[in-house]
This record gives C-alpha cells, sequence and structure tokens, in this order.
C-alpha cells in the first residue's frame, strides 16, 4: 500500500531536510491553533451585545469657564432645548458614558457597614429620570424613578433613596430573586431597589465582574464639566450631533464643548487594543502559513531536480505517472504527520503556557484539531504541483548523463 | 578576497533567482513581524530617563486598614491621600520631590483672537523641572514664594505657548484657566517621552501634559483631579475639603534619592511619619509599609508592557524560527546542487576554511537583504498599528537601535541557519566529483 517502506527507507537516508520540514509544520501547527483560539476569543469579546442602540447614542462634554450663570439652571436648560431639537429621542446629563473605559464604581451590600454582609462592586449611573430612555435600555421588574425622587444637589446636602439596579447585579445579591423593593447599602447609605433593568453593559467591558452589574441612582449634580448623553431615532444621529456645538454656544458663551462623539465611537475607541490584537495574530498566522506551504514547496522541488535521474530510471522501467505523484504526497504525508503529531503536543503545551502567564482562556480542543485538518491541507496543496512537475519528466532523462 | 566572496553570492543569488527570492522574502517577513511586536515591546519597556531612572523614585504608603486590599502585588495602594503627599512635599528634608496631579481646564485668552479649548494639565512642585530633566527654553520656574503663596502661575511647553500667543518665549503674559488668570514664568522645550512614567496610573501612554501649575493651588482653588481617586474606606465626601482630609488616594509623589544611604534615610523617615501619623488615628496596620520604586521598577511593577504585546513578541520569534528552518532546507539544497563546483574548487587548492567562509558570506548577504525587506514589512506594520490605535501613535515606531537591530538580528539568524549547510558543503571530497558521472 502507497509503498510506504521504500519511501521511508528513502528519508532515513537524508534526513536533515525532512527534519526542517517537521520543524516548520510543528511549529506552525502550534502557533496556529493557538493564534486561532486567542482570535476567536476576542471576536467573541468584539461583539458580545451591549444592550444600547450604539449607532443611535452619541455623548459630549461641556466645560464651562464663564462665572455668570448657575450651572445647574443651565444644564436643564442644555437637556431641554437638545430634547426639543427634531430627531432626537431623550438627553440627559450623566456622570459616566457605557462603554467608554472611564466612570465611577463602589460596593454594594445587602447590609449597611460595618455589619458583615455580601458585598458586590457595581459601576454607578448617576442622572435624572431620562437616564433609561437616553439609554434606551428596557425595565424588566418595578418602575422608573420619578421626578421628584431626584436629588438635585445644589450644596452637597442632598441624596437619593432609591435606585435602579441590573439584572446581573440583581441575580448577584438576591439569588432568589426577590430582590425589587429590598435595600441595598453603599457603605451606610440605604437605597430602596425600585427598578430592575436587564441587559445592559457599564463603562468597563473588559472587567468580567463589573461589566453587567451597574446602578442607576436618580442623582444630578451639575460641575463645570458634565458629560450629556444623547439618543436620536434611527438614522438622525449625524444631522442632531452636527448642530449641538452651536446650540450649546448658543445657550451659553463661555464654555467649551469637546470629545463630541458617538458611542459606537466610544466603544471601538476602548476595544481598539483588542481589535489591533486580533488583527495582527490573522495577519501573523496567513503569512505564516504561506511561508510553510512556500517552504514545501521549495523543498519537493529540490529533491525532484535532485532525484529526476531516478524518477526518469522509474518510468523508463515502466512506472505510471500516477505512481510518481503519489510517491512524493506520501512522502510528503509522512513527514506531515509526523510534524502534525509533535505539532499538536506544542500547540497543548504553548496553550499551557499561555493559560499559566497570561489571561487566556483553555484552548479548546477543536482548534488544534481542526488546524491540524488545515496544515495537512495545506502541504497536500503544496506538493501536489511539484509532484505533477515530476511526473512529467521524460524517462529519455534517465538515459543521459547529467 | 571578501569582495571576491559578495561577487560570487551575487552570481549565485543570480543564478537562482526564484529560490533566492524566496529565502530573501522569507528572512524578511519574519523578521518584519518581529521587529514589529518587538519595536512595541521596546517602546514600552524602553528606560524614558536613562541618566536618572535610578535615582527618581515613586513613593507609596500604606494607608489601608488591616480588611482593605489592593490589587497590586505588594498590596501598596498605586497613589497618595492629599494629607500625605501635602505633609511630605512640606517636610524638611533635603531632598528634590515633586506631589503630582494630573487636571484639566477650559483654556482661552478671554477674547474673540483664540477658540477656547480644554487641556490637561499637572500640578507639580517647582523642583519637578529639574528631577525630571525638562530643559527650559526662556524663563524658569515658578519661585519658591509663589509656590509658597498659591499664586496662579505656570509654567507651559513649546508648542502650548505657540498656540496661545504664536510666540515662543510667552514668559509674563497670561491666559485663563477656567476663570483663573494665569501668568506664565517660564517655557519648557516639549516632553517627549513614549511612556508617562511620572503618573503611570491615569493613561500610561497618553502624550504628557503641556500646562504645569503650582501643587499648592489644589488647596488655594479646589482644583480636583482628573485622575483616578481611589478610596478603600467608607467616607461621606461631600465637598472637596472633606476630599482633601479623607484616606481616599488620588495624588502621585516623585522624590529624587541620589544614593543608598539617602534612600535608606529617607525611608527612615517615612516609617517615623507613620509612626507620628499613627498617633493621629491614621495608618491602623499593626505592620508599616512604605514603597520607593526607581522609574524601571515602577514601569515593570505597573505592567505597562500588555499580556498582548508579550504574546505577540513570543509567536512573532517563533515564527521567525519557521522561516529558519526553511531557509535552511532551502539553503541546504541549494549549496548541495553546487557540489560539483565545490569540488573543484578544492581540488585547484581552496581550503575548506576558505570554501566555508564564501558560504558564510552569501547567507550573510541573503540576511542583509532580508533585513532590509524586513525594515520596510516592519514599518508598514507599525503603520498599520499606529493607524488602528491612536493611543499606540507614539510606541508604534523604529527607533535607531530597533533599525539597526533588525538587520542584525537577520543577518545572525541567518548565519546561524547557514552554518550546516555551508560546513556540509566544504567537507566534499574532490575526487568524487572529478570522475565523470
Amino acid at each position: 500500500m502507497f509503498e510506504i517502506k521504500p519511501i521511508f527507507n528513502a528519508l532515513l537516508r537524508s534526513k536533515v531536510g525532512a527534519v526542517l520540514l517537521l520543524i516548520q509544520i510543528a511549529i506552525t501547527t502550534a502557533i496556529v491553533s493557538n493564534a486561532a483560539f486567542i482570535i476567536k476569543d476576542r471576536l467573541d469579546y468584539l461583539n458580545q451585545p451591549t444592550g444600547y442602540q450604539e449607532e443611535n447614542i452619541f455623548k459630549f462634554n461641556v466645560m464651562t469657564f464663564g462665572t455668570d450663570v448657575d450651572l445647574a439652571q443651565q444644564a436643564e436648560l442644555d437637556e431641554a432645548s437638545i430634547r426639543a431639537l427634531p430627531g432626537v429621542i431623550d438627553a440627559v446629563t450623566i456622570n459616566a458614558i457605557p462603554l467608554s473605559g472611564g466612570g465611577s464604581s463602589t460596593s454594594y451590600r445587602l447590609k449597611p457597614v460595618p455589619e458583615k454582609a455580601k458585598s458586590v462592586n457595581a459601576s454607578y449611573f448617576t442622572a435624572d429620570e431620562h437616564a433609561l430612555n437616553t439609554f434606551g435600555v428596557e425595565l424588566v421588574e418595578g418602575r422608573n424613578f420619578t421626578e421628584s425622587e431626584v436629588a438635585h444637589d445644589l450644596d452637597n446636602t442632598q441624596s437619593a433613596n432609591v435606585v435602579l439596579a441590573t439584572k446581573a447585579l440583581m441575580d448577584e445579591l438576591f439569588p432568589n430573586g426577590d430582590g425589587l423593593g429590598q435595600f441595598i447599602y453603599s457603605g451606610t447609605k440605604p437605597y430602596k431597589v425600585i427598578g430592575i433593568v436587564g441587559m445592559m453593559k457599564g463603562p468597563w467591558m473588559k472587567n468580567e465582574e463589573r461589566k453587567d452589574r451597574s446602578v442607576i441612582i436618580p442623582y444630578v449634580r451639575i460641575e463645570k464639566f458634565n458629560k450629556f448623553l444623547v439618543r436620536t431615532e434611527a438614522g438622525r444621529r449625524a444631522e442632531v450631533m452636527k448642530q449641538i456645538e452651536s446650540l450649546i454656544h448658543k445657550n451659553y458663551s463661555k464654555r467649551v464643548v469637546q470629545d463630541l462623539a458617538g458611542l459606537d465611537k466610544k466603544k471601538a475607541d476602548y476595544v481598539a487594543e483588542d481589535r489591533l490584537m486580533m488583527r495582527m495574530l490573522v495577519i501573523l498566522i496567513s503569512v505564516l502559513v504561506l511561508v510553510t506551504a512556500l517552504g514545501i514547496f521549495g523543498l519537493t522541488l529540490f529533491n525532484i531536480n535532485k532525484r529526476t535521474k531516478q524518477i526518469g530510471t522509474r518510468r523508463a522501467l515502466g512506472a505510471r505517472k500516477s505512481a510518481i505523484i503519489s510517491y512524493f504526497v506520501v512522502e510528503n504525508s509522512l513527514i506531515c504527520i509526523a510534524g502534525l503529531v509533535l505539532g499538536v503536543c506544542g500547540a497543548v503545551l504553548l496553550g499551557q503556557q499561555l493559560m499559566a502567564n497570561y489571561s487566556v482562556p483553555a484552548l479548546s480542543n477543536w482548534y488544534v484539531a481542526i488546524t491540524a485538518v488545515a496544515v495537512f491541507v495545506m502541504s497536500l496543496l503544496a506538493v501536489i504541483g511539484p509532484a505533477r512537475r515530476a511526473a512529467n519528466i521524460d524517462p529519455s532523462i534517465a538515459t543521459r548523463t547529467i | 578576497m571578501f569582495s571576491h566572496y559578495i561577487d560570487l553570492s551575487w552570481r549565485s543569488f543570480k543564478r537562482t533567482p526564484l529560490v533566492s527570492l524566496l529565502m530573501v522574502i522569507a528572512i524578511g517577513v519574519g523578521i518584519g513581524i518581529t521587529m514589529t511586536s518587538l519595536s512595541v515591546y521596546h517602546m514600552m519597556s524602553m528606560d524614558p530617563i536613562p541618566e536618572k531612572s535610578d535615582k527618581l523614585h515613586a513613593v507609596q504608603l500604606q494607608i489601608m486598614d488591616e480588611e482593605s486590599s489592593w490589587w497590586t502585588p505588594d498590596d501598596l495602594p498605586y497613589q497618595l491621600t492629599y494629607q500625605d503627599a501635602e505633609n511630605l512635599q512640606n517636610a524638611d528634608l533635603p531632598y528634590k520631590r515633586t506631589a503630582l496631579m494630573k487636571s484639566g481646564f477650559s483654556v482661552h485668552l478671554d477674547s474673540d483672537k483664540l477658540q477656547p479649548f480644554m487641556a490637561v494639565s499637572r500640578l507639580a512642585s517647582r523642583q519637578a523641572f529639574e528631577m525630571f530633566n525638562l530643559s527650559f527654553k526662556h524663563g524658569a520656574p515658578w519661585s519658591a514664594e509663589q509656590e509658597e503663596s498659591a499664586t496662579p502661575v505656570a509654567v507651559i511647553s513649546q508648542s502650548m505657548s505657540k498656540k496661545l500667543f504664536g510666540t515662543d518665549n510667552s514668559v509674563g503674559k497670561s491666559f485663563y484657566l477656567d476663570d483663573l488668570n494665569v501668568q506664565v514664568t517660564g517655557v519648557i522645550a516639549d516632553w517627549q517621552i513614549n511612556i508617562k512614567y511620572y503618573d503611570l496610573n491615569n493613561g500610561a501612554f497618553n502624550e504628557p501634559e503641556q500646562i504645569f501649575l503650582p501643587f499648592s493651588l489644589i488647596k488655594a482653588y479646589e482644583i480636583d483631579t482628573w485622575g483616578n481617586t481611589n478610596g478603600w474606606k467608607n467616607e461621606d465626601l461631600r465637598n472637596f475639603t472633606n476630599k482633601m482630609q479623607s484616606e481616599h488616594v488620588w495624588l502621585q509623589f516623585w522624590i529624587e534619592l541620589n544614593s543608598e544611604e539617602d534612600k535608606k534615610a529617607f525611608g527612615d523617615y517615612l516609617m517615623n511619619y507613620m509612626q507620628e501619623q499613627k498617633k493621629l488615628g491614621r495608618f491602623e496596620r499593626a505592620k508599616l509599609e512604605y514603597g520607593l520604586k526607581d522609574v524601571n521598577e515602577w514601569i515593570t511593577y505597573f505592567e505597562v508592557v500588555n499580556e498582548d504585546n508579550k504574546i505577540l513578541v513570543a509567536l512573532s520569534f517563533m515564527f521567525l524560527a519557521v522561516c529558519l528552518a526553511n531557509i535552511l532546507g532551502l539553503l541546504l539544497a541549494k549549496f548541495l546542487k553546487r557540489a560539483p563546483e565545490v569540488g573543484v574548487r578544492r581540488a585547484l587548492g581552496a581550503s575548506k576554511t576558505q570554501v566555508f567562509y564564501q558560504h558564510i558570506v552569501e547567507v550573510a548577504m541573503l540576511g542583509l537583504m532580508g533585513g532590509l525587506i524586513g525594515i520596510l514589512v516592519a514599518q508598514l506594520g507599525l503603520w498599520g498599528i499606529r493607524h488602528s490605535y491612536d493611543y499606540y501613535s507614539n510606541l508604534a515606531n523604529m527607533d535607531l537601535s530597533m533599525l539597526f537591530a533588525a538587520p542584525v538580528i537577520a543577518i545572525t539568524a541567518c548565519i546561524v541557519a547557514g552554518m550546516y549547510p555551508a560546513w556540509l558543503v566544504c567537507k566534499t571530497t574532490p575526487s568524487t566529483y572529478l570522475k565523470s558521472q
């Protein structure tokens, strides 16, 4: 079958080239399977649902340097005038922008400090009753807070008493699902949970613990520097964004509008690093596979040149073209299989190293298996051209001296 | 002889152009990918102030109680409380030191001449300029009196000066930060560093600030931080005074210690300081601890070289190994094909050493070409990085050492790969090839 034995014996006589090829195939398999796995991991991270219509939401900052204006009143006026713009669904001043990588977080507990109790870290948003509608996220239980429940903190004395929390946070604090209407504590301060919000990511998508756990507190404190979040009707965001700066300056001129950007852009900036890593890995494995394929191709060509005489002799003695092709294909497959055996071990070892030293999840064996098959197919494709060339060697060549 | 070998190499290159080109491209791509990830790694981990990095130390204090912990390996918070920063700044000590804080303002000239814009700023002591080797183009740091009395003065960078006043020398001119009128006392050359080692906690790869203000303005004008504020205990902060008196950490602190003795003396001072503060009910832990890390230790401690980059560097070196195995195979085939020719040369009196040397020259030339292609590939790769990730725009560059490293790594790698084939070919026994075949 396939004349494996003579091929193997012939291989043993010219070991070095075969060993080099084997090493290439092994390393390629190890790298590609791990890189493909990391790529998949990043893709899942980049494409995870956030709960927002990112393409219809934008944010901007306002820095006021003028001193002849009441900041709190001005903010209310700004909000009202933005909400009045055609195409705007809702707008709100808020302390942090989701998906942006910047925000505030604190611990929420089942009992006030200093009592011992379960404590969970969550990000918090502070805004008025328009927050929920501006986010465009769903309320799964309870109700939104009303205007009267919003603490407008003008002199550092006011604070809120109720709160909306995400389902992910409530599931953590109240595993039995009876959290609505209960109190959660930040330090000694109690908040009554009046509503539970569905899926919405906080400011940090990377943080496994915090990304889904957020609260929205009905609290407004206006300072010199404020952030605004605006949601528009589908497809009308660009036209609304164009009007923002002039509108803000028209309302009051002594201020700077800064970082006017869509939520999709903020998210893109936040995940840029991971997208970059993904791109680099894609390039790395594409080029790597190409280089390995070229190596197989080049080496087979050389082997054919070296063995022209033998091939001619075999053909003169009656070997079919298919026999010549199968010789090279089998030879290459033998090397490739040996390389893959090594490569699979290498891939698993490399995966373990990456997992031990970095925050890379455990390598799934599927990736190793699929990579091995793909590398095998690639090596077949690389060898088939030169092998056919070998089959076309004229038997008369064998009778000439070189 | 060397030039003759170069000539021979070139002829050999031209004899098998396709395979030679394949080899050069393989090396080029391998080196290019490796240098791309290595350059970013190098820029991230490079000593930003080599002449002084062992003298400048970041100060940390263990302010937390027994129950609280931090995510650092040694459990020390990155930053200091305002009280401690102020106390250390005002202490009677012979060392240059500076508390630091990142903030930001609307910058304007109170006229229509300039569109107001937002700029981040750095609050610092007057000694900071000398500590961090910032050179003054015009003027000088603010005076000790101005720092003492919290006079609104500033040192700005050349670029900022141009942007505000259209001139390099703006000493004595004034501009507005929010509603505060600030006078320029000095203009420094733009601070060119690729990593903000003095404040890694708040955007390690952002551009350095271009406006510097006296640290004493924080208290006088209630200037809050634009960086991270971390609390570990439950304190109700109602206003800025509360924050300044709280145990929240939000400031950086650097000190210049020129010798081990200084370091020890300052360490003792810190221990005493914490003992004193303990009497006031602060520093509740039984075991008092401080941290004094120099610039490079600080950069390592913060793990600014991100994991992805380390993984990429490791993978690209493995990739380079594949490229080399590839080249080795091709060289082997190429050289052995040439055995008859070598046989003739050996018969005519060439020594093994000469034959070996000739082949090494040939692979080194391939390496050099590959290295040059590698530089081009790496430039392309780095351009791609800069293009897709703004934050790395200062990092994704090759400095001279990396430009030099590319061909060196390429040639070394090729010579290592070429050793075996060259050795094999120089062992050729002349007699074999002198017989007719």
